[in-house]
C-alpha cells in the first residue's frame, strides 16, 4: 500500500510546531545566586534592604580614611606616618628630595575611590527610596532621600579637601555617563547647593528616617542640625560669612555644650568591624605615627591638649631621616570612635564667623570657651581681624589636632609657606593630583 | 516547557503512522571482516539514499529490499572501508568481505546535532579517537590524560603528577583571556561539567593574596570521573567550524564523547586486569654538601645542625617521592543482544597509589547502556553511570607561608634530620616553618566524589519511502554529582602549633551539581533523485546548570577532633552558579553524488548569563567538500579519494559568572550587617566572547588508501574577549566587565597515515600528526597589561595588541632587548613552536606492539621551582657551572644575582620528546580454551621515555591550573610520574 501524503505537510506541522516551542522557551534572567541583587533593591527595597544600605553606606564612609588622615596630617605637619613596608608616606607626602605626588598610588586612589563607592551607595538607596512598596510616608520618603543628600556632600567635600584647585565630578548617578570635573568655587558651591537642598527636606521635617542611622538623629527634623554643620564648614570655606552663621545658627553648635558633642564614624573590635586606623600602640617602631617635632614646643604653657594628645616616647623615633620624641595619641584605643564634624569646630567656626564679619567680642567669647576648656585663661590679644584669625587658627591647630583640618586651614588663609620643613628640599604640597584613572 | 512538551506528545501522536515500503527486489547477501569472521550491524544501503538500508544480523547476514531491477548497494561497518555493490533480482547470498579501513574515511563524523556523515563527505577536520587508541595501549588514568598525542590541534597540559587528574586541554590556541578556555565535553548527548574546584587549602598556603589573586589549590578537573574504558569514541571538534551547532558554550572546541553499545549477538563476557606501578618520572637528586657550602647557605645555625648529625645526608626526594605506588585496574564488560535489544554493562575498579605516601586515586565506575527497538518506527536508548571515586592528592603547589610539601621541600637541605623519634613525634624543621613528613604524613588533602550521569534518546522514524524520510531525534539527560572536599591540618603541625597558625585547620566543602540537557531535533531527508540527496534538520536544545558550593572552614580544632563544628572559629562561603540556556538550530545539507556536499546552518542561543537573559545570539556555519575523486573525469585512481574542503562557523563563550551582576557586598557596622556596593560593576550589555572560525582541507588517499594524508589550515579569531578593566573610580567602581580585546589563532594541522607493510602475518601501519598554532592579539581596546604568574621581577604574562597573548615578558638587564612602550623584555612565548606525534602499530602472528611518541618543540615555562630551591640554597644544580656564559658563576649564585635585575634564568624552554604510551600484547590462538573465545596478555607503559633539558620534574606543568592565559608556571609541583603495566584480557 501507498500513501499519498503530502510530506510538505509535515514539514509545515513541524515548523508551526517549532515556532510554538521556541516562544515558549523564554529565559527569565536570573538574580545574582551569590549577591543582593542591584536591581531588585533599587526596584522595590524592604526596610530590611534599606537599613542594609544604610549600614554599609556608614560602614563605608569609614573605609580608606586613614590615608586622608594621613595626607592631610602629615602635608598640614601634624605627624609623621612611619612605614617601613611603604616608604612614600615620609617621601612623596612631604615632597622629599625630588619626590613628587603621584596620581596613580594609594595615598590619593584610595580614599578617591572609596568616597565616591560610598556615593554611589547612597545613589542606590535613594531609588530605593524613591521605589520601595514598604509602608512609609511621603515625610519619611523624602527624609531619607535628604539623608543620602547629606552624606554625598559630605563624602564630596572630602574629594574636594584633596583636590582643591583641581576641582571635582559632582554628577556622578550614571557610572557609564560621569558628569564633567567642574572648577574649584563650582565644586565648593555645588556641595553647598546639595547640602541646601537636602536640608529643605530636613527642617520642620518631623518624621523620622525609614531606617536607623548612627549619624547624629533619625528624626529629620534633628539630622538637618548635622546638615547645618557640614554647611557651615562648607560656607567658612566658600568665605560665605553670611550663610555661615545662619547655618551655624540651626545646627547643633551650642556654646555652653561640650566639645566632643557631635557626629563620630564608630569603631569596634566586634568580628567584621573596623578598628580605627589613626590608632597605634605607643612606643611601636616600624608602622607608627610620631607627632611633628613643632607641636609640642610651640603649644602654649598650660594648654592640656598637648599632652592629652601626644606622649613621650621612650625612644626618639627615626625614620627616613625625621625623627620625634613624641607619639600621636590623639586615639586611646583601637575602638575610639574619631569625629566627623563636633561642637568644638562649630565654635571655632562661629569665632571665624563673627571675626571676619566685625564682630570681636562674640569672636572671643567663643575663642575663650575654647580656651578655658584646654585650661588657657581667656585670650588677652589684639582684636584685629588678623590677630583673631591666628588666634583661631591657632587653637584650631590644637583643638582639632590630627582631625583632619590644619593643612585645609592653612590653605585657605594661603598660609602653606608658614608650615614648618623638616628636611631640606622638602615641599608642601596645595594639592593632589587628579587619579590616572580619572 | 511542561506545556511544550504535553504539546510535543499530542503533535507525535497524529504523526505516528505505520508505515510500509513497497519492495520490488530482495537481495540477500552474508557481509565478513577481517579473518572471514562475520560483521554483525553492518549497514547495507542504496548508495546516496539513506532511506533504505538495513542492518546485518548475528551471522552476518542481511535481507534488502530495493526498488527498480537494480541498485547500487553500499555496505558500511565501523572500522572498515565502504563497499559498493551493484545488486540486482540475481543477487541472493551474495558474500561481501570488507577490508580495514586505516585512514578512518569511513567512520562517520558529526555535522549536526542528530545527524553525521562518512569523514570522506566531511567538510571540517573533525578528529577523532576510537576505543582501540584510546585505551588499547596502556591503561590510562584519565579521559583527557588519554588523548595526549592522538589527534592534531590541541595542546593539553597536565597540571601536575598529582593522582586523579588536573588536565588542561585547548583546542587550536587560546581563545579567551579571563573566561573559559576549556572545551565542551558532551558524553552520549549529556553536557558533562568539567569544573575544578578548591578544596579551601588557600586558608592555610595563603598562595592568593600576595602577588596573584588566584588560589593554587591544584583541584582536579571533574572529567576525571568518566571511565575511559567506557569510551567507544572520541570526537574532537577544535573549533567553530565545526562546532558551532553547539552555539554559545562551545568557542573552546567540543569533545564528543560515545560510550559503548552492546552488538547483536551472543553475551560477550569480557574480563580485564592490570596490575602496575607508578615512579618519580624524573629525580632531580640534592645538592652535594660540605661544610663551608653550609655555612655560606645556613650560616651559623646551619653549622651547628650539620656538625650535630655528623654531615649525614638523607635522601629526602626518594623518601617524599619516591614511593614505587601500586596500580591496579579490573574491568568487566557485558554486552549483547538481540534484533531488538542491545546492552552493554560495564564495571571498573581502580586503585592508583600515588608516587607520594598517603596519596592517591580510587575510582570504582559502573556503566550500562540500554538500546531498545520499541516499534518499527520507535528506538530507544538509555545510558547511566554511577562513579564513586576518591583522590588524595597531597598539599603541594605555590604558598606564601613556606608549609606546602613541594615549598618546605625545596627549603629544607638533606642533612636536617626531619624523621619523627621512637614515639613519632615529629621534630620541628630547624631551618623551615614545615617539617614536610610530618605534612605528608598528618595532612589530608581528599577529594570525594557520587557522580550519576542518565542519559536517553529517542528516535522516532515518523515517516519513510523512497523519496522521503522523516525522524524526530530527542535526547536528554542529567549529570548530578556531589563533591566533597576535605582538607585537614591537624594542630599539632609545625606551622600550625604555638601561635604559627590557626591551631590546626578543617574545611569541608561541599559541591552539588545538577546540570541537565534536553534536545529535540527533526531530520528530513529527501532524496530527489539517486544523486541528489537533501537533509534538512531543526531542533530545539535546553540546558540548565546548577553548581552550589558550600565551604565550611572551621580553625582553632578542639584537640584532634575534624568536625567543623569542633572549633574555635568557623567561617562558611558559598558560591552558586545557576544558568539556563535555550536555543534552537537549524541546517541544510545538500548532497550531489557524493561530490558536492554543502552545509549551511544556524544555531540561535538565548541564555540568562548574558545581561538580556532573552536576547537570541545566532552562531551561523557554512561548508563545502568537493570530492574530484569521485567526479567522472577522474580515472586516476591510485589517488583516491581527493578531497577539498572549506567551512566557517561561528561560536560563543560566556563571560565568567557574575559578570552582569554587580554585587552588594557585605560589609560589618555597628553590630549591624550592611550592604556595600562592590568594586566591580557588571555589565548588562555584555555580549558573549564570540569565535568565528575558518578552515581550509586538503584530504588525499593513495595506493587504495594504504596512504592517506589530511591537511588543515585555520584562521580562528576569538573577538569580544571579556576583561575586567579599571574605570574611572568616580564612578563608584574600580573596575567593570568589558569586551575589549580580540586573539586570532592562525596553524595548520597534518595527519598522514600509511601501512607500509601489510601481510597475512605481518601488519605495520603508522600515524603522524604534526600541528602548530600562532595566535596574536588583535584588538585591545585598554592599554596593555601584565597578568598571570608573579610580576614582571619574576616573568609574567603580559596581553599587548599585536603580540602573542601568552608572551612571557619580565624585567631585563641593560643590553637585553626592551620593548619600549613597557620596558619589559621578552623572554619567550609559552605556546609550542609545533607537536608532532606518531603512532606506530605492529602485528606479528599474534604479538601486537604499539608505540605512541610526542614531540613537543618550544614553549616555556616560569619554573620557579629553581628560583625557590636557589634561594634556599638547595638546588640540586647550585654548584654546576653551565648557566653562567662567562662560566664564572655557580648556578645557584648566578641565578640569585639575577634576581631583581632580570626574570631571563626562570623562564625556560620546555620542549619534550616523550615515548608517551607503549604497549606489547600477544593473543592466545582462538578457541585454545573451551568457552574462552580470546586470551590476551601484555605489556604496556606510561611516559617511559622522557627527553628534555627542563630543569625540573616535568615541562608540563601549571600552579594556575587550567587558567587561559598564566599556565606553564611552576612552583614545587606533585612531580609527574611514569608507570608500567601488566594487562590480562580474556573474553568470553
Amino acid at each position: 500500500m501507498k500513501y499519498t501524503i503530502n510530506s510538505f505537510k509535515y514539514i509545515y506541522y513541524l515548523g508551526l510546531f517549532i515556532s510554538v516551542f521556541i516562544s515558549s522557551c523564554k529565559v527569565d534572567p536570573i538574580a545574582d545566586p551569590n549577591n543582593p541583587s542591584l536591581s531588585g533593591i533599587t526596584q522595590n527595597a524592604s526596610l530590611g534592604e534599606i537599613q542594609n544600605l544604610v549600614d554599609g553606606t556608614e560602614s563605608g564612609m569609614r573605609d580608606n580614611m586613614s590615608f586622608y588622615f594621613d595626607d592631610i596630617g602629615v602635608i598640614g605637619r601634624e605627624f609623621y606616618r612611619y612605614s617601613t613596608s611603604d616608604p612614600r608616606f615620609t617621601s612623596d607626602l612631604l615632597g622629599k628630595g625630588n619626590a613628587v605626588l603621584d596620581n596613580n598610588t594609594f595615598y590619593i586612589t584610595n580614599p578617591y575611590a572609596a568616597r565616591y563607592r560610598v556615593i554611589k551607595n547612597t545613589n542606590i538607596l535613594i531609588p530605593a527610596l524613591q521605589n520601595t512598596r514598604a509602608v512609609i510616608t511621603d515625610d519619611q520618603r523624602r527624609a531619607g532621600i535628604a539623608y543620602a543628600k547629606t552624606i554625598q556632600a559630605y563624602e564630596l567635600l572630602l574629594v574636594f579637601n584633596l583636590q582643591y584647585g583641581n576641582g571635582i565630578r559632582v554628577n556622578v548617578a550614571d557610572p557609564n555617563n560621569l558628569g564633567p570635573f567642574l572648577s574649584k568655587d563650582e565644586s565648593l558651591n555645588a556641595i553647598q547647593m546639595l547640602l541646601n537642598t537636602a536640608n529643605t527636606d530636613l527642617k520642620n521635617n518631623m518624621a523620622s528616617f525609614p531606617f536607623n542611622t548612627s549619624l547624629y538623629s533619625k528624626v529629620a527634623d534633628d539630622f538637618s542640625k548635622f546638615n547645618r554643620a557640614i554647611a557651615a564648614r562648607v560656607a567658612v570655606y566658600r568665605k560665605d560669612w553670611t550663610q555661615a552663621g545662619t547655618a551655624l545658627s540651626e545646627s547643633f553648635m551650642n556654646l555652653g555644650g561640650s566639645l566632643t558633642n557631635g557626629v563620630y564614624y564608630l569603631y569596634s573590635t566586634a568580628g567584621g568591624d573596623q578598628l580605627n586606623p589613626q590608632f597605634f600602640p605607643l612606643n611601636v617602631n616600624g608602622e607608627t605615627r610620631v607627632v611633628q617635632p613643632n607641636f609640642v614646643p610651640e603649644g602654649e604653657a598650660g594648654d592640656i591638649r598637648v599632652a592629652v594628645k601626644t606622649s613621650l616616647r621612650t625612644d626618639t623615633a627615626f625614620q627616613d631621616g625625621l625623627k620625634s620624641a613624641y607619639d600621636f595619641y590623639v586615639y586611646k584605643t583601637n575602638a575610639a570612635s574619631i569625629p566627623i564634624i563636633r561642637n568644638a569646630e562649630l565654635l571655632l567656626l562661629y569665632a571665624e564667623v563673627q571675626a571676619q564679619t566685625a564682630n570681636p567680642v562674640n569672636a572671643t567669647n567663643a575663642i575663650d570657651i575654647i580656651r578655658n576648656a584646654a585650661s588657657l585663661g581667656d585670650y588677652n590679644g589684639a582684636t584685629d581681624l588678623n590677630s583673631l584669625i591666628n588666634e583661631i587658627l591657632k587653637q584650631r591647630r590644637y583643638e582639632l589636632f590630627g582631625e583632619g583640618h590644619r593643612w585645609i586651614d592653612m590653605r585657605r588663609y594661603d598660609r602653606l609657606s608658614q608650615l614648618p620643613i623638616d628636611r631640606t628640599g622638602d615641599d608642601v604640597w596645595e594639592q593632589f593630583p587628579r587619579p590616572a584613572n580619572e | 516547557m511542561k506545556k511544550s512538551y504535553t504539546q510535543f506528545a499530542v503533535f507525535l501522536f497524529i504523526l505516528l503512522t505505520p508505515f510500509m515500503l513497497n519492495a520490488q527486489q530482495t537481495v540477500t547477501g552474508t557481509v565478513t571482516g577481517t579473518n572471514n569472521r562475520p560483521l554483525v550491524g553492518a549497514s547495507v544501503k542504496i548508495k546516496n539514499n539513506s532511506n533504505i538500508g538495513v542492518s546485518t544480523d548475528v551471522n552476518g547476514k542481511f535481507l534488502l529490499e530495493i526498488p527498480g531491477q537494480k541498485a547500487v548497494l553500499e555496505i558500511s561497518y565501523v572500522g572498515y572501508k565502504s563497499q559498493t555493490f551493484t545488486a540486482g533480482s540475481e543477487s541472493k547470498n551474495i558474500s561481501i568481505n570488507l577490508n580495514e579501513d586505516i585512514g578512518n574515511l569511513d567512520e562517520v563524523v558529526i555535522t549536526g546535532l542528530g545527524t553525521s556523515v562518512k569523514r570522506s563527505n566531511s567538510a571540517n577536520a573533525v578528529s577523532s579517537v576510537s576505543a582501540r587508541e584510546l585505551v588499547g595501549t596502556t591503561t590510562q588514568a584519565t579521559v583527557d590524560g588519554a588523548l595526549y598525542g592522538k589527534f592534531t590541534g590541541a595542546n593539553i597540559s597536565s597540571n601536575s603528577g598529582a593522582p586523579g587528574g588536573g588536565i588542561s586541554v585547548k583546542l587550536r590556541g587560546i581563545t579567551s583571556i579571563s573566561a573559559n578556555s576549556q572545551p565542551l565535553f558532551i558524553v552520549d548527548g549529556v553536557y558533562y561539567d568539567n569544573s575544578s574546584i578548591n578544596a579551601g587549602l588557600n586558608t592555610v598556603s595563603k598562595a592568593a593574596g600576595q602577588g596573584s589573586a588566584s588560589a593554587q589549590d591544584n583541584p582536579s578537573n571533574r572529567i576525571a570521573d568518566l571511565d575511559p574504558e567506557d569510551i567507544d569514541k572520541i570526537e574532537i571538534l577544535k573549533g567553530a567550524s565545526a562546532a558551532a551547532i553547539y552555539g554559545s558554550r562551545a568557542a573552546g572546541g567540543v569533545i564528543l564523547i560515545t560510550t559503548k553499545k552492546g552488538k547483536i549477538g551472543k553475551p560477550k563476557v569480557e574480563l580485564s586486569h592490570s596490575i602496575g606501578f607508578q615512579m618519580q618520572l624524573r629525580k632531580l637528586g640534592g645538592r652535594t654538601w660540605d661544610a663551608a657550602k653550609v655555612q655560606s647557605a645556613f650560616g651559623s645555625t646551619g653549622t651547628a645542625l650539620y656538625n650535630a648529625g655528623g654531615g649525614k645526608i638523607y635522601d629526602y626526594e626518594d623518601e617524599l617521592y619516591g614511593r614505587k605506588g601500586l596500580m591496579n585496574n579490573t574491568r568487566i564488560n557485558v554486552s549483547g543482544g538481540s534484533e531488538k535489544t542491545t546492552y552493554f554493562a560495564g564495571f571498573t575498579y581502580k586503585n592508583d597509589e600515588g608516587i607520594v605516601n598517603n596519596t592517591g586515586f580510587e575510582k570504582m565506575s559502573f556503566r550500562v547502556n540500554l538500546d531498545q527497538k520499541v516499534f518499527s518506527f520507535l528506538d530507544i536508548s538509555v545510558n547511566y553511570n554511577y562513579v564513586e571515586s576518591q583522590a588524595d592528592r597531597g598539599y603541594f603547589n605555590n604558598d606564601n607561608t613556606s608549609t606546602t610539601l613541594g615549598i618546605s621541600f625545596v627549603s629544607t637541605p638533606w642533612w636536617a634530620n626531619l624523621y619523627p623519634d621512637a614515639n613519632g613525634n615529629y621534630p620541628n624543621n630547624p631551618l623551615a616553618p614545615s617539617n614536610f613528613l610530618q605534612t605528608r604524613d598528618l595532612v589530608t588533602n581528599r577529594e570525594k566524589i557520587n557522580r550519576t550521569l542518565v542519559g536517553g534518546s529517542a528516535v522516532i522514524k515518523i515517516f519513510k519511502n523512497e523519496m522521503h524520510d522523516l525522524k524526530i531525534m530527542t535526547r536528554g539527560g542529567i549529570d548530578h554529582y556531589t563533591l566533597n572536599t576535605i582538607a585537614i591540618f591537624p594542630k599539632e603541625l609545625q606551622f600550625e602549633k604555638n601561635g604559627n597558625g590557626t591551631n590546626g585547620l578543617s574545611a569541608y566543602g561541599t559541591t552539588i551539581t545538577r546540570n541537565s540537557n534536553m534536545n529535540a531535533i527533526a531530520v528530513y531527508n529527501l532524496t530527489l533523485t539517486n544523486k541528489l540527496n537533501f537533509r534538512t534538520q531543526a531542533g530545539l536544545t535546553a540546558e540548565n546548570i546548577d553548581l552550589n558550593n558550600v565551604l565550611t572552614t572551621a580553625t582553632q580544632l578542639i584537640g584532634t577532633q575534624t568536625n567543623v563544628n569542633q572549633a574555635g572559629a568557623i567561617q562558611a562561603d558559598n558560591a552558586k552558579t545557576i544558568q539556563k540556556d535555550r536555543g534552537f538550530f537549524v541546517q541544510e545539507e545538500v548532497n550531489y553524488n557524493d561530490i558536492f556536499i554543502a552545509t549551511a546552518g544556524i544555531r540561535g542561543d538565548k541564555s540568562s548569563r548574558n545581561g538580556d537573559a532573552n536576547k537570541l545570539y545566532y552562531f551561523p556555519k557554512a561548508s563545502l567538500a568537493v570530492n574530484i575523486s569521485q567526479m567522472p573525469f577522474w580515472t586516476f585512481n591510485k589517488v583516491n579519494p581527493l578531497k577539498l574542503r572549506v567551512a566557517y562557523g561561528e561560536a560563543g563563550n560566556f563571560a565568567p559568572f557574575g559578570a552582569i551582576y554587580t554585587p552588594l557586598v557585605p560589609a560589618i557596622f555597628n553590630g549591624n550587617t550592611g550592604s556595600l556596593i562592590g568594586l566591580s560593576q557588571g555589565n548588562e550589555k555584555l555580549e558573549p566572547e564570540r569565535q568565528k572560525e575558518l578552515e581550509f582541507g586538503l584530504d588525499v588517499g593513495v595506493l587504495k588508501n594504504r596512504i592517506s594524508f589530511e591537511g588543515t589550515y585555520y584562521i580562528k579569531k576569538a573577538d569580544n574577549l571579556i576583561l575586567l578593566v579599571q574605570v574611572p573610580t568616580s564612578s563608584g567602581f574600580s573596575s567593570a566587565w568589558k569586551n575589549v580585546a580580540a586573539i586570532r589563532n592562525r596553524g595548520f594541522e597534518l595527519a598522514l597515515n600509511a601501512i607500509p607493510v601489510t601481510t597475512k602475518d605481518l601488519k605495520w601501519s603508522i600515524q603522524t600528526r604534526l600541528w602548530k598554532n600562532k595566535a596574536e592579539v588583535t584588538r585591545l581596546d585598554v592599554p596593555a597589561f601584565n597578568t598571570g604568574a608573579f610580576g614582571a621581577t619574576l616573568g609574567t604574562y603580559r596581553i599587548q595588541k599585536g603580540k602573542s597573548p601568552t608572551q612571557i615578558v619580565g624585567i631585563g638587564r641593560p643590553g637585553e632587548p626592551k620593548d619600549p612602550e613597557s620596558g619589559l623584555t621578552v623572554f619567550g612565548d609559552a605556546e609550542p613552536d609545533f607537536q608532532l606525534s606518531f603512532t606506530n602499530t605492529v602485528s606479528w602472528k599474534n604479538f601486537d606492539l604499539s608505540v605512541l611518541c610526542h614531540w613537543k618543540k618550544g614553549g616555556k615555562n616560569i619554573n620557579l621551582s629553581t628560583l625557590l630551591s636557589d634561594i634556599f640554597g638547595t638546588s640540586p644544580d647550585y654548584d654546576d657551572k653551565n648557566v653562567d656564559p662567562s662560566g664564572q658563576m655557580t648556578n645557584g649564585a648566578y641565578r640569585l644575582d639575577a634576581l631583581g635585575s632580570t626574570a631571563g634564568p626562570w623562564v625556560e624552554d620546555a620542549s619534550y620528546f616523550r615515548v608517551r604510551e607503549i604497549g606489547l600484547g600477544y593473543r592466545f590462538p582462538v578457541n585454545m580454551i573451551k568457552g574462552v573465545s580470546q586470551i590476551k596478555v601484555g605489556f604496556s607503559g606510561r611516559n617511559i621515555f622522557n627527553s628534555f633539558k627542563y630543569n625540573s620534574y616535568d615541562p608540563e606543568v601549571s600552579n594556575f591550573g587550567a587558567n587561559a592565559i598564566s599556565s606553564n608556571v611552576e612552583v614545587t609541583p606533585f612531580p609527574s610520574s611514569k608507570s608500567f603495566h601488566f594487562n590480562v584480557y580474556v573474553s568470553f
